[in-house]
């Protein structure tokens, strides 16, 4: 079955006074009809900009310089000015990180779902307006037909993302994409934003790509995950295969910094040393390598290929954590307390 | 109109009328303790009196003050100390209307051109039509309006001299041109102020939303950037229209525009404090009004602002 | 600002000429002040830049001027008056044949003496006003708004008018306190919203912890942190000075005669329009060029000293 969505050799890149930066270094990854992927990565991996590539929003001073796109077997890197606007928030549709900001604060929020519905060719202006309160009680507003008059500031932080949502969904779109929802907001509402995409996902059918840094995030909803680093795929796979046995250096470590509450007392927390990659001078070999617990000689030198390390599961690593003897080894090293038992004592 | 704003425009015209009597105090003290006697009295020392008497210059300052706001309360602002017994009031008044078709045309021409201008200049930001329209527009304001009134009144005699005289006042042909004179030069700041605006409201992620949905450029820019970003420029409604007064000045004295303020220039050369004092007033409340319809303008714009 | 060194030997014979032997990779580029970054960025703009050699000229020609003409301004009759350009008067002569250039020359140094003293006195008068009524509030912030706000319901040139008009006797410095009182209350307002914002920022609150006097908080504290926008405001105050000046002598309101401002000029040029085009367009051009100058270096240093543009 093909796929719906298909993205190869992806490579976007800012020109500014100090060089180049590459945003976004030759990526491939795909998404099929109705499913749910992930991409993680912290802040400057390129995840945010390869979500604007797919919709050519790269802002000035950036450009999509190589590459492919293909959307339900159509080039989107080949549209004119026409058909990309049929093919925005119709066919894709993007919701942003923070929802204060991306609703337009002087009209009304019925009147911006409408206008999302208006603009292409799906709906009549009566069918259109009728259509916003179905939406918005679809996303749990409650009373629906009054607040569709009301302003985006008269909305808290959670519920204007699910305004975000209906209206991205207004049209019906094969393609939801997702960019860290709900890093504006708080824990308790993120967990509901993230339950209704997952809903919407089962009942529409609508295929998602939720971009997070948060790994968190991407267990309750993702089926597939796509890990980036310095604008590169680092690691790929089905949720449940990264999950239990990650095999690139960053996914474990980032799995390992998150605390869990069956660890026991004492157990060092890891965090990541060093800084995000200047993307203006990155280093040579792997691009991980001055922040990797593991890296050995080759890793300074030569830029590892994607390997394939089990079904549909792809890492970009010399090592591989499975290689690893006990990575564990180190964090084992200071305890907070003396040994065990009078941990278990204080506890009591 | 909410019940809060009906309030706030209460509370504020009521600052405008304390504003004006403030002004018209002050001024009517300091011209007449300060400026000494407006009528020359060296050649005819009897006649002079006898003005000063008509006029009541010979009472003490308060008695004055007294009688000259009891009778602007009532409209009345004396006679001319120039036009013998000419009434005040009724020769303004007809002044005002002078000034008025022209601030008109004026603020016209620079809402028009000021928007324009901006709105293109923002759009192709960095390119040579950003970079030409932003010439003028330094030009535009760096021009004291005079200079500019002076080229225009050259050039019009040379490219439309079927164009009876530019100078004067009475066919609607003679409007034009002391109005680009008069509105040029805030167009300027207009522009300047709709491209900053313009380019500041652009990068917004709520514009980047637009886009995404797939609508038209014309329907971002208009629909959503443009109704932002005219929020802050509402603001130079205040300053506009103090800047058309002191314009005016200027312009109706150079193409002889019967208005207020070649009248004011009048006024002041020959000294005729009824006049003076009157225009300062009216000025006040003219710009106090601006600003205080500046003021409602914005819940308007923008439904965020609420007048509690 | 943290470095990562790679631990490996980057030199050797095979390295290009110059590499150091352990490679740096930066995580951070490198940190420039405040200042320093407006600066640069200031430099770019190339028509701000103009406008400083521009600037420069004209103050150089107005010290001149304050030493030699080539004519005294008291001299008449000079030589023909409709010839434009002669050698002995390189911008011919105005209706009662008295030397342009001359004129020009003095007209350079009175738009700059006028615009540099209001700018500064304004700016004085205004800072003081401004960080009072902003640091202190209560009575003082509102006689001090009260004030700003009547002043900004009256246009500034007729208050300076009433000025002249009541002191009555026309000199520079009578100009040049009519500007200022008409135009400190701009630079309190700004000055003003500034304080306020910043005196519930934590350093002032932690100043004050230590027993920081108040007037020392405002001027080391506060004031350093508000100078982008007042710089900005007072760059443009000088060409507004200038102008309103010039509106002044057009109107027979500024200096004794003989008046060399380039208004004053361009009044009387005026007069004399269909005789020679030169009287006019030469002091106007003067005004121009030296408006336009100073604008030019106002806007670069408000794109320069632009937080949202800061790195």
């Amino acid at each position: 079955m093909a796929s719906l969505l298909e993205v190869k050799g992806l490579k976007t890149q800012f020109f500014v006074r100090g060089g180049r930066v590459r945003a976004v270094d030759g990526i491939d990854f795909r998404v099929n009809r109705g499913e749910t992927v992930g991409i993680v990565g912290e802040s400057g991996s390129g995840k945010s900009m390869t979500a604007l590539s797919i919709l050519r929003l790269v802002p000035e001073p950036g450009k999509i310089v190589e590459g492919s796109i293909t959307f339900d077997g159509r080039d989107v890197l080949a549209f004119n000015d026409d058909e990309l606007r049929k093919f925005r928030g119709n066919d894709v549709a993007m919701i942003f990180q923070d929802p204060m900001s991306s609703l337009n604060p002087v009209l009304k929020v019925g009147f911006q779902i409408e206008e999302a519905m208006k603009a292409h060719d799906r709906f009549t202006k009566e069918q259109a307006k009728e259509r916003v309160p179905g939406l918005l009680s679809r996303v749990r507003i409650p009373d629906p037909k009054r607040r569709a008059d009301e302003f985006p500031h008269q909305f808290s932080g959670g519920m204007r993302q699910r305004v975000m949502i209906a209206m991205g969904l207004s049209n019906e779109p094969g393609l939801l994409i997702a960019d860290e929802p709900t890093t504006a907001l708080d824990v308790t509402v993120q967990a509901q934003i993230l339950e209704q995409l997952r809903d919407l996902n089962r009942e529409l059918g609508t295929a998602i790509v939720l971009i997070t840094h948060n790994m968190a995030v991407v267990a309750s909803i993702c089926t597939w995950v796509v890990v980036m680093y310095a604008g590169r795929v680092v690691e790929q796979g089905p949720t449940e295969a990264i999950f239990a046995a990650p095999q690139h250096p960053y996914t474990w470590s980032l799995l390992r910094s998150i605390p869990r509450i069956d660890e026991k007392l004492g157990s060092k927390l890891l965090t990541i040393k060093g800084l995000p990659p200047d993307l203006t001078n990155l280093p040579p070999g792997c691009k991980f390598h001055p922040r990797c617990l593991f890296a050995v000689d080759r890793c300074l030198t030569e830029e590892p290929e994607l390997v394939t390390v089990g079904p549909g599961h792809e890492s970009r690593c010399w090592v591989q954590m499975k290689n690893v003897k006990d990575p564990d080894a180190d964090l084992r090293e200071t305890p907070l307390v003396a040994d065990e038992e009078a941990a278990d004592a204080a506890a009591v | 109109m909410s019940r809060g704003t009906a309030t706030y425009a209460a509370k504020r015209l009521l600052l405008v009328l304390g504003t004006a009597f403030v002004v018209s105090s002050a001024t009517f003290l300091l011209v007449h303790s300060l400026a000494g006697n407006p009528f020359t009295c060296e050649r005819n020392p009897a006649g002079c009196a006898h003005e000063a008497f008509v006029h009541g210059l010979d009472d003490p300052l308060l008695v004055q003050y007294r009688t000259f706001m009891w009778n602007l309360v009532h409209g009345d602002l004396g006679t001319s100390y120039v036009n013998q017994g000419a009434q005040v009031t009724p020769l303004l008044l007809k002044e005002a209307g002078n000034s008025l078709i022209l601030g008109l045309c004026a603020i016209i021409v620079t809402i028009l051109v000021g928007l324009v201008v901006g709105i293109v200049a923002a759009v192709r930001q960095n390119t040579w039509v950003d970079y030409t329209l932003s010439s003028f527009v330094v030009f535009g304001y760096s021009v004291p309006s005079f200079v500019l009134a002076t080229f225009m009144i050259i050039l019009s005699a040379i490219l439309l001299p079927n164009w009876a005289n530019s100078i004067g006042w009475g066919s609607p042909e003679q409007i034009p041109i002391p109005a680009i004179a008069l509105g040029l030069p805030y167009a300027a700041i207009v522009a300047r102020l709709v491209r900053a605006s313009m380019l500041d409201v652009i990068r917004q992620d709520y514009v980047r939303t637009a886009w995404a949905k797939g609508l038209t450029g014309r329907v971002v820019i208009v629909r959503h950037a443009l109704r932002n970003a005219l929020i802050p420029v509402v603001t130079i409604g205040g300053p506009l229209v103090t800047g058309i007064i002191t314009g005016s000045v200027v312009i109706e004295t150079i193409f002889g525009v019967p208005g207020l303020g070649k009248e004011f220039v009048n006024s002041i050369l020959n000294r005729d404090y009824g006049i003076v004092v009157g225009l300062y007033t009216f000025y006040a409340i003219l710009v106090g009004l601006a600003n205080l319809g500046v003021d409602l303008i914005y819940p308007v714009l923008d439904p965020r602002i609420r007048y509690a | 600002m943290s470095t990562i060194t790679t631990g490996l030997n980057m030199g050797g014979p095979m390295a290009p000429p110059g590499t150091p032997e352990e490679v740096d990779y930066s995580v951070a580029p490198e940190q420039v002040s405040l200042w320093q970054d407006a600066w640069r960025r200031f430099r770019r703009n190339k028509l701000s830049m103009a406008g400083i050699v521009v600037f420069g000229l004209i103050a150089l020609i107005a010290i001149v001027s304050i030493f030699w003409t080539p004519y005294s301004l008291f001299q008449q009759g000079l030589g023909d008056i409709t010839d434009p350009f002669s050698r002995a008067h390189p911008f011919g002569l105005d209706a009662s044949g008295r030397d342009e250039l001359s004129f020009l020359m003095r007209g350079a140094q009175v738009a700059l003496e006028v615009g540099l003293l209001t700018a500064v006195t304004t700016s004085v008068v205004g800072i003081a006003a401004g960080l009072l009524a902003g640091f202190f509030r209560g009575w003082v912030d509102t006689l001090i708004s009260g004030i700003t706000y009547i002043g900004y319901g009256i246009p500034n040139l007729l208050i300076a008018f009433l000025i002249l008009f009541i002191t009555n006797r026309p000199s520079i410095v009578n100009v040049i306190v009519a500007l200022s009182v008409t135009s400190w209350m701009d630079m309190a307002r700004l000055v003003r919203g500034q304080t306020l914002a910043l005196r519930e920022r934590e350093f002032v609150e932690a100043a004050r912890a230590t027993g920081t006097k108040d007037f020392k908080i405002m001027t080391r504290h506060v004031l350093p942190n508000a100078l982008g926008p007042i710089i900005v405001q007072a760059t443009f105050l000088i060409p507004q000075a200038i102008l309103f000046e010039a509106f002044l002598s057009y109107l027979g309101f500024g200096l004794p005669n003989p008046d060399p401002s380039w208004g004053a000029m361009v009044s009387s040029g005026l007069g004399d329009r269909f005789l020679a085009y030169h009287t006019i367009m030469v002091p106007a051009l003067a005004l121009l060029i030296t408006l336009m100058a100073i604008n030019f270096i106002g806007d670069g240093l408000r794109d320069a000293l632009d937080p949202r543009q800061a790195k």
